[in-house]
């Protein structure tokens, strides 16, 4: 098939520092209905990143879960994130125990500087960038879809960045298409759309902007079918890459006419007008 | 009249500071003291003319005598005999001890503030009853003296052979670095008497030196950020008893993280600040 033989394309396999990746999809794990909902979630997406927060043991309440103890099987790539973190200190901590506890040295950046938007704290994601590629880890920033501050962001060593769409949770897709395209467009690293989106049809939106992958947690979650919904995204997310990669037409102001009027059968027969509809 | 118990078998002394009290009076505050369960009670006013301190050192003696307490004047031999309390208290700067004996006699009890092992011993061999072993930390009761730190206390542990009472600087925060060098008796003053809540603040200390005395086993440790007694000697004991064990979780003592193959060798020292940390959803 045409889609397989174009997806086993190693030239477009997605690598992240050094790492490559058959699927575009970076997995959030908070919020699913149970842990067997968040697997089989996890199954259907075919993601091979899963990102997870770092909390203190609630030690009132023994047996409260741990996410890692549902996906110890499977081989996959630890993407711990800094939430919760108000500053690079804080963040550079949080990714410092996440190493400690063997997850290996993938860090997502995530610095709120709102409680109320959850944007990030440019200035602090940056300080927190460049501190933690000085210590060897895989930096991977979620940061606002500012061309600038993600150039600033690549050039501290992050490998890759992540724009966010619209605010985290909010579901409201790409509100700012340019700016992205713009960040895509002059980016040397994969280019992450992260937080923000609603349904397979901003992932798609994105990834056909040029986008390397996308990651969404709660639009999946707290889908009323996760599972069916993780699947929706992985094709979606598919979908988007090939048709970026396949070329979509400019966009034009007036109808023009998907066959050639030659030979058309009302006309007077005339050698080189257009007609048919498309 | 003598007490009625061994006064040496005193665990927590409790020393006046009218200063850290504003507004309160002292006989109320170091009722709540006794209530609280000191076992010895000490009158220091440095800055009272000798009249305040007579009329203090004889409510104290009325108070101290009805919960059996024994009750000690700073600096006032004369004023210990003119009261009957039951000792006196002299710093390095005071008379000696020899001198102070032949004013009160063999039946009272002479302790004296010491800042050195050569102080302490040399206190033991005069006669002293008890000594004071200090400023174990900083102290604004002492300002200007230099803290002798627990290496002091963890000697008189091992040299000293009379009752010796750790003092200077030193809070429920503190008090299990004083325990753990050696230290049975504690003595506190602004901690105490400066708190909104003498008596709670007494039988917390009094749990401490208790669960010390009880094998050292019993400490208080900062658990995420909660105060907490734990008997676990180690980070691997420590996730067992909260019935964390078969999780995967990080271990951070003191800001430093403990891979869990070092768990059972990572010694939970008192005052150790731990944070037990662990993976959940998140985006």
């Amino acid at each position: 098939m045409l889609v397989h033989d174009a997806t086993a394309q190693t030239s477009d396999t997605l690598v992240i520092g050094g790492v490559p990746l058959n699927s575009r999809f970076l997995f959030g794990t908070g919020r699913f209905p149970s842990p067997a909902i968040f697997q089989q979630a996890l199954e259907a997406s075919k993601a091979e990143v899963i990102t997870f927060a770092v909390r203190r043991v609630d030690l009132d309440h023994a047996e409260d879960d741990s996410i890692l103890q549902h996906v110890q099987d499977r081989k996959l790539i630890y993407l711990p994130n800094t939430s919760g973190a108000r500053t690079a200190d804080e963040a550079v901590r949080i990714a410092r125990l996440a190493k400690a506890a063997g997850l290996g040295n993938w860090v997502k950046i995530e610095i709120s500087g709102s409680p109320v938007t959850l944007l990030p704290d440019p200035i602090e994601t940056l300080k927190a960038t460049e501190q933690l590629v000085k210590e060897g880890f895989t930096a991977l920033p979620y940061t606002s879809d500012d061309p600038i501050l993600c150039k600033r962001l690549e050039e501290a060593g992050a490998a890759a960045v992540m724009p966010g769409a619209s605010p985290i949770g909010t579901g409201l897709g790409l509100l700012n298409p340019y700016n992205l395209s713009l960040i895509i467009e002059s980016a040397n690293v994969p280019v992450i759309v992260d937080a923000g989106i609603g349904s397979p049809k901003d992932a798609a939106e994105a990834m056909e902007l040029g986008a390397a992958a996308i990651l969404a947690n709660t639009p999946v979650a707290k889908a009323r079918n996760p599972v069916a919904m993780a699947k929706a995204f992985a094709l979606a997310i598919e979908a988007g890459r090939l048709a970026h990669a396949a070329g979509r037409i400019p966009k034009k102001r007036y109808a023009s006419a998907s066959s050639d009027l030659a030979g058309s059968l009302f006309g007077e027969p005339q050698s080189d007008n257009g007609g048919g509809i498309g | 009249m003598p007490l009625k118990h061994n006064w040496r078998d005193f665990q927590l002394y409790v020393i006046t500071a009218g200063g850290c009290h504003p507004g309160r009076e002292l006989v109320h505050v170091m009722e709540e003291t006794l209530k609280g369960g000191a076992g010895m009670l000490q009158l220091r006013n440095k800055t009272g003319s000798r009249q305040e301190v007579l009329r203090e050192a004889k409510e104290l003696r009325a108070l101290t005598r009805a919960y059996d307490v024994p009750f000690i004047v700073n600096d006032y031999p004369d004023i210990a005999l003119e009261v009957d309390a039951d000792g006196v208290h002299l710093g390095q700067d005071d008379q000696a001890i020899e001198e102070a004996r032949r004013l009160l006699g063999q039946d009272k009890i002479i302790g004296i503030s010491t800042h050195s092992l050569e102080q302490g011993l040399a206190a033991e061999r005069a006669g002293a009853d008890y000594i004071g072993v200090g400023p174990v930390f900083p102290t604004n009761t002492k300002p200007g003296r230099a803290a002798v730190t627990t290496s002091y206390v963890s000697e008189a542990a091992r040299h000293i052979r009379i009752p010796f009472v750790a003092i200077g600087g030193i809070t429920l925060d503190n008090v299990g670095e004083v325990l753990a060098a050696g230290a049975r008796k504690i003595c506190a003053v602004s901690a105490i008497v400066g708190s909104e809540d003498p008596a709670r603040v007494c039988r917390s200390f009094l749990e401490a030196i208790r669960s010390a005395e009880a094998g050292g086993h019993a400490i208080r440790i900062r658990l995420n950020g909660k105060e907490t007694t734990t008997s676990a000697g180690n980070v691997a004991e420590l996730v067992e008893q909260l019935g964390q064990g078969n999780k995967r979780l990080v271990a951070e003592v003191n800001g430093m993280m403990i891979q869990r193959s070092d768990w059972t060798s990572a010694a939970l020292t008192p005052g150790a600040r731990v944070e037990l940390i662990q993976f959940v959803g998140g985006g």
